[in-house]
This record gives structure tokens, sequence and C-alpha cells, in this order.
């Protein structure tokens, strides 16, 4: 089924994902020590700490998925090995190069690089703005060749209306079924490419004012939505690409029949492809000359992305687990963990996209609070059952040992406290991106205290994961290739 | 059926949110003459004021309380003594008398401090504490730093000029200036934004700017979508424009 070569390559993928995770981890943990004045880094370390940590995060999920999906997608449709290995050193390359201009060069924008923060003096090297701009275009070249090459090679075997799964919305029984994987992938990954394509465009305009040397200058509205129509889709896209893996795997790994594609799975994701890529007006609700009817469908488009999909996942997963005998292993225990995290994160997404209440909470602690909540206890989730999966497929019957049923609980305990503690300086007005809080915000330091507590538990679990897997992940890895 | 009705919720939303995006900007039309000079210091001119002698320049009294400058001169037969009595009205109705005051000045050399002491009488303004009515010798001076430019014009023996009010900070800046006659909610913001509140302003387009979102015509006041709006969609587009491509390329060769 899938070749050695692919094998090898989502195991090198793996591990280098849960290593740079590792890191990502270090750095946020940094920031909240800072916050709770337990260390003093300078303001300037601090935001190209949180510059490299929110980028990170975001690359490394991306990715994370897109290797699941691309190894997976291997079950219908050939893929490119080379791509994958293309998108592997364009990856390691922007990586790199985004290091030297935050650690180094001290770009500390954060990682939405709001216009016109990059060319402000704010005390990066000047060399900063265009490298990380640079490092943005490597990594943006790597990961739109390698899901423009999926999308081409899903359509090599399937027409337009099979991708979309369209014949699904009109006929009960269809003479061609579109398994849900590849409508799921084939939904998500046009949301990447339009995601992708957005950042090119926000960096040639960053580019050309750069350049121009006052020539030309940017519109700060119009680099404010491409910047979100980037960076929000992106982060969204990432979620479904673990929902895509959920929809091949879970069945299987919980001993159950393959999910098949019905009209309501259909109907929503395709719905579902149209909100997502027009949810992101929600992030534009404080900026006063944003048109009002922009704002609306920002607002709907929120709830209406969000909806379809997980009301249709949930349901399929609830009805996979009621009163069903299910083999739980660590696969699909970290499946369903991860989907109740994605829609408690999904919760508080939306009461912050709904324009009364983000009055009160734009710019709080609620913000990472919710978006921490989908990817800390959801998509990391998602991607790590994936991970074990991958690495134990050789293994006929996962068994849960002691060992990994502390190390979930480790993890849920760590990861709900270090959420708790966003979630109440939310709800209690405390602002995001303070490098240190004034005086008048008391409980701030004390629950950033909290919240590093907790995570250093949510990273104990991960470095049990990460010696689990990555040993299987090396050992695949040394498997020697038979001869041709 | 369940499924087409469904269908048709859905549709008809996508047509709502389709036609309310269509909505016009939140922004205010503006001219565009008010956007220049902003967050530049006023000219401290010297002061003749009736019958006080210890005002002798401007920055005596915006030190006290952030300012509004009005322009005009007594002989106006035009915009000056309706300009005055609106401005008077709309700021009785603001009801905050405390966070400014109001500095009246003649930009015409036959003022002088008499004059503009018979015109505050005539607006019922010379025993209001907030308003003061004065003169300066450096005329020239002030209005170049509020960047003001009346034209004599010698057939009608008249400025040629417009109804100017430029918002001054305690420190002198200048924070907004206001053309014309202006309702309350104009004059509102000014006071806030003399008072160091936060104003939301919008960049207007320049020659440097090709990509607004918006476009200003300054004949209608009114903004209207420009390329920059249309430059959102932009990556949706090529992004349709990308699958059909493929799927063009790639469908006689379909193995299913």
């Amino acid at each position: 089924m899938e070749s050695l070569k692919l094998k090898k390559i989502t195991a090198l993928w793996i591990v280098t994902v849960i290593t740079l995770f590792i890191v990502a981890i270090v750095l946020g943990l940094l920031m909240r020590l800072n916050q709770a004045e337990v260390i003093s880094e300078e303001p300037l370390t601090f935001y190209s700490n949180m510059t490299t940590h929110g980028l990170m995060m975001i690359g490394i999920w991306f990715v994370a998925g897109m290797v699941a999906v691309n190894y997976l997608l291997q079950r219908y449709v050939n893929t490119s090995y080379a791509v994958s290995v293309f998108a592997f050193v364009f990856t390691v390359i922007g990586v790199v190069m985004l290091w030297v201009s935050t650690f180094i060069g001290k770009f500390s924008t954060g990682w939405t690089f709001l216009y016109p923060l990059p060319f402000k003096d704010i005390g990066a090297s000047s060399w900063a703005t265009p490298l990380f701009l640079l490092s943005l275009t490597v990594l943006g070249v790597g990961w739109l060749v390698w899901s423009v090459a999926m999308m081409a090679q899903i359509f090599r075997k399937y027409s337009l209306s099979q991708a979309f799964a369209w014949q699904h919305l009109f006929k009960k029984n269809p003479t061609v079924e579109t398994p849900p994987f590849i409508l799921i992938t084939t939904i998500t990954l046009v949301g990447v490419i339009a995601s992708l394509i957005a950042a090119v465009i926000v960096i040639i305009l960053y580019f050309a004012e750069y350049f121009s040397i006052g020539g030309f200058v940017n519109d700060a509205l119009l680099m404010k939505n491409l910047i979100y129509f980037f960076g929000h889709t992106i982060a969204n896209e990432m979620l479904y690409l673990g929902v895509a893996v959920i929809y091949e795997i879970f069945a299987e790994a919980s001993g159950r029949p393959k999910w098949k594609t019905t009209w309501y799975v259909s109907l929503a994701w395709n719905t579902a492809l149209i909100f997502i890529l027009t949810a992101f007006f929600h992030h534009l609700y404080m900026d006063f000359v944003q048109p009002q009817g922009l704002q609306i469908v920002g607002q709907l488009a929120s709830y209406l992305a969000s909806l379809p999909s997980a009301a249709v996942t949930v349901f399929s997963i609830i009805v996979a687990v009621y009163k069903v005998k299910t083999n739980w292993s660590i696969v699909n225990l970290l499946f369903f963990l991860g989907v109740a995290g994605w829609v408690i994160g999904g919760m508080g997404a939306i009461i912050d996209a709904t324009i009364s209440n983000n009055i009160v909470l734009h710019n709080t602690l609620w913000v990472p609070a919710h978006f921490h909540t989908y990817n800390v206890m959801g998509n990391v989730l998602f991607s790590f059952a994936f991970f074990y999966w991958f690495s134990t497929q050789n293994i006929n019957k996962l068994i849960m040992s002691n060992l990994t049923r502390v190390t979930l609980a480790v993890l849920i305990i760590g990861g709900i406290g270090f959420l708790m503690a966003f979630y109440i300086g939310g709800a209690n007005s405390i602002p995001r991106r303070y490098s240190v809080y004034p005086a008048g915000l008391a409980s701030a330091p004390y629950l950033a205290k909290i919240g590093f507590t907790f995570a250093i538990l949510y990273l104990a679990a991960i470095l049990v994961f990460f010696f689990n897997i990555s040993k299987r992940c090396f050992a695949i890895l040394s498997t020697p290739s038979s001869p041709a | 059926m369940f499924r087409y009705i469904v269908y048709t919720f859905f549709a008809g939303l996508s047509l709502l949110t389709g036609l309310s995006s269509l909505s016009k900007s939140q922004t205010e039309p503006i001219d565009l003459s008010e956007e220049q000079g902003i967050y530049t210091k006023i000219y401290n001119a010297p002061l003749r004021v009736y019958g006080e002698s210890k005002i002798n320049r401007i920055n005596q009294l915006y030190q006290q309380r952030p300012l509004l400058l009005a322009f005009v001169y007594t002989r106006c037969t035009g915009i000056c003594n309706p300009f005055l009595l609106q401005l008077k009205e709309t700021l009785e109705l603001t009801h905050s008398e405390n966070n400014f005051q109001v500095l009246v000045v003649s930009f015409d050399s036959y003022d002088d401090t008499s004059t503009m002491h018979q015109a505050a009488i005539r607006f019922g303004l010379n025993n209001n504490p907030q308003w003061t009515f004065g003169v300066t010798d450096r005329i020239d001076s002030l209005n170049k730093s509020v960047q003001f430019a009346p034209a004599w014009d010698s057939i009608r023996s008249q400025f040629d000029h417009e109804a100017l009010i430029v918002g001054i900070n305690n420190q002198g800046y200048i924070t907004k200036k206001l053309l014309g006659i202006r309702d309350i909610h104009d004059i509102k913001l000014m006071i806030s934004s003399i008072n160091n509140e936060f104003i939301p302003s919008y960049r207007l387009p320049g020659k440097n700017n090709l990509l607004s979102c918006f476009n200003y015509d300054p004949k209608t006041g009114k903004n209207t979508m420009a390329i920059g709006f249309f430059i959102i969609a932009l990556p949706a587009t090529i992004t349709l424009i990308i699958i059909l491509t493929i799927v063009l390329f790639t469908s006689k060769r379909k193995t299913l």
C-alpha cells in the first residue's frame, strides 16, 4: 500500500514536527514566566519569542496535518514523494531563516506581522524584516507547491463534482462514491491554497513598499484583510486536515466499518468551504473603516463555518462510539479527546466572534484561550493520534499501558489547567500580548504562574509521547530499502 | 424533501450575506484638506483681547484648556455669521463646557479688539468665559501654521475663505480640523480629539497609495469601494483558476 519511501519521509516529518513543537512550547513557557514576573526578559526578546512561537505553532500543525493527509492520500491516489521532500527542505530552510530573523535580528511584530509594524523601528535589525518576509516566502512556496500537487493528484482520479462529492447531494446511492477523506481533503486544500495565495500577495505588497522607498505605500485596511485571510484561514484549515484524518482512521482504529459520505456530510463540507473563506472578517470588528456588511458576513460565517462540519463530525463520532463496543486505544482516544477540545475551543471562538461580545473580549486573554484550546487540546491531539497510528501500524493490537494512561491523564490535566488560566484572564479583561502587566492587573502575573505550572505538566506528557513515537519513527527511518 | 429545504435555506442565507456585503463603508465622508497639517504645532501667535491684559499669546489659552480656534472677520457678509452662530448653538448642545475653550480670531487687518468685542456682544458671548474674541499682529504666520489661505476679492471687498475650526490640544498640537458648518457629531469628535481621546481616522488615498480600499469623491463627499477591496477577493479567484486549470489538464486522464 504505502511505499517505504513515503513511510520514511513521513517518519522524518513527524520527528521534526515534534522536536519543533517542544522548542515552541519552551518559548511559550518563557513568555508565561516573564508575564508571571519570575524571569525578566527584555521587551524585544519577549516579542521576538512571541513571534517565533506563534508562527512556529501555526507552521508545525499545518505541516503535521499535511503530512498525515499526504500519507493517507496514498490509499486513493498517487502522491509525489519528491514534492514531500521538496516541502520538507523548504520548511527546514524557512524555519532557520525565521529563527535568524527573530532570535538574532529581533524581528518582533507578532506572527500576524500587521502593517505597518514590520516597517516601524522597534529595535529590530534593519535586515530582519526582509529576512522574515523571505522566510515566509520560502515556507509559502514549499507549502503551496505541496498543496497544489496533492490537489492535482486528486483531480487526476476524481472529476470536479466527484472530488467535492456533489453527486451525493442529489442521489441517495450514486454510482461513484466519494470517500469522506477525499471530500474533506479537497475542501481543505482549496482553503489552504487560497490562504497561501493571500500570503503571497501580502508578501509581494510588503516587498513592493520596502523596495520602492516611499514611492508606493500600502493600504492598512487591505493588508489587514489579506493577512487575516491568510492567517485565520490557514489556522482553521490545519484543523480540518486533522478532521480528514479522523474520518479516515477513527473507525479503522476502533474496529468499526469505515465512514461513508452521505448527502448531509457533503452539504456540510461544501458549505463550510464558503464560510471558512469569509469567517476571517471577524478579525476586523474593531476596524471602523471596514464596511458594516462585511462585519455581519464575518459573524454569520463564523457561526456557519464551524457548525456544519463540527456538528456532522461530532455526530459521526458519537454515533460511532455510543453504546457500541469500541476497541479503545491511544489512537482513537486522542482523536476523541481532540474532537472535544476542538468543540470547546470552537465555542470559545464563537463567543468571541459575536460582535457584541467581541467589544468586551477583543485582544484579551480570551483570544489565546480559545485558539490554544482547539490547538493544544484539539489539533495537537489529532496529529499525535496520527503519529501513534503511523508508528504502530505493524503492531496487531495496541495495548494501553499504565504509563500511557498516566501520561494521557497528565496531558489532559496540564492542558485544561493551562487553558483555564487564559480563560479566567480573558473573562477578567486581562489584555493579551503584554510582556509585563501593569500594577493595576494584579491577578495577571498570578494567572500566568498557574498557566506556566500546568503547561509544564503538558510538556512532560508531550515528552513521553515524543520518546514513544520518535523511537518507532527512527526504526522506520533505519529500515533498509529493499533492492529494486 | 428535507434536504431541499436545507439547500434553500443555505442558498437564501448566501444571497442575504452577499447583498449585505455591498453596503457602504462605515466611514463618514471627510474633506481632503482637513487631513493636512495634523499633529503639527500651532504658531504661538501674539494675541490682543478687548479689556484683557493677561492673555498675550495663544499658548496661554491652550495650556489652560484645549482650544477650538475659529477664523472669522467682522466685515464678512458671507459664511462667518452663520458659521459662528451654528458653532455656538452646537457647542451648547454638547454640554461639555469644562474640557475646552473657544478662541475666535480675525484674519482681517481691518479688525481690532473693539470690533471683535462688538462681534462677541452680537453673538451674546461677551460674558461667556469659555469664549475669547481677539486679533493678532501675526495673522499670516498663524494662517500658515494651520494652512488657512483666505484670498482678498477686491471686487466684492470680501475675503474668499472657508469656515475653519482648528482643534488644538493642551500641548499646542493641531489634532483635528473641520471645514464648513458641521454637525454635533463632528464637533464632539473634535472635542474628544483635543482632549487626546482616540478618534478613528482612515488614511486618505494619495498618489503613492495605489491600492486603497476606498475612493473618496470630494464633490459628493462619499466613499466608494476601490481596487483594494477587490484585491481581497483575489486569493479566492486565483485559487478557482488554479483548480479549474488542474481539472482541465487532468480531465482526459481520469483513472476512476
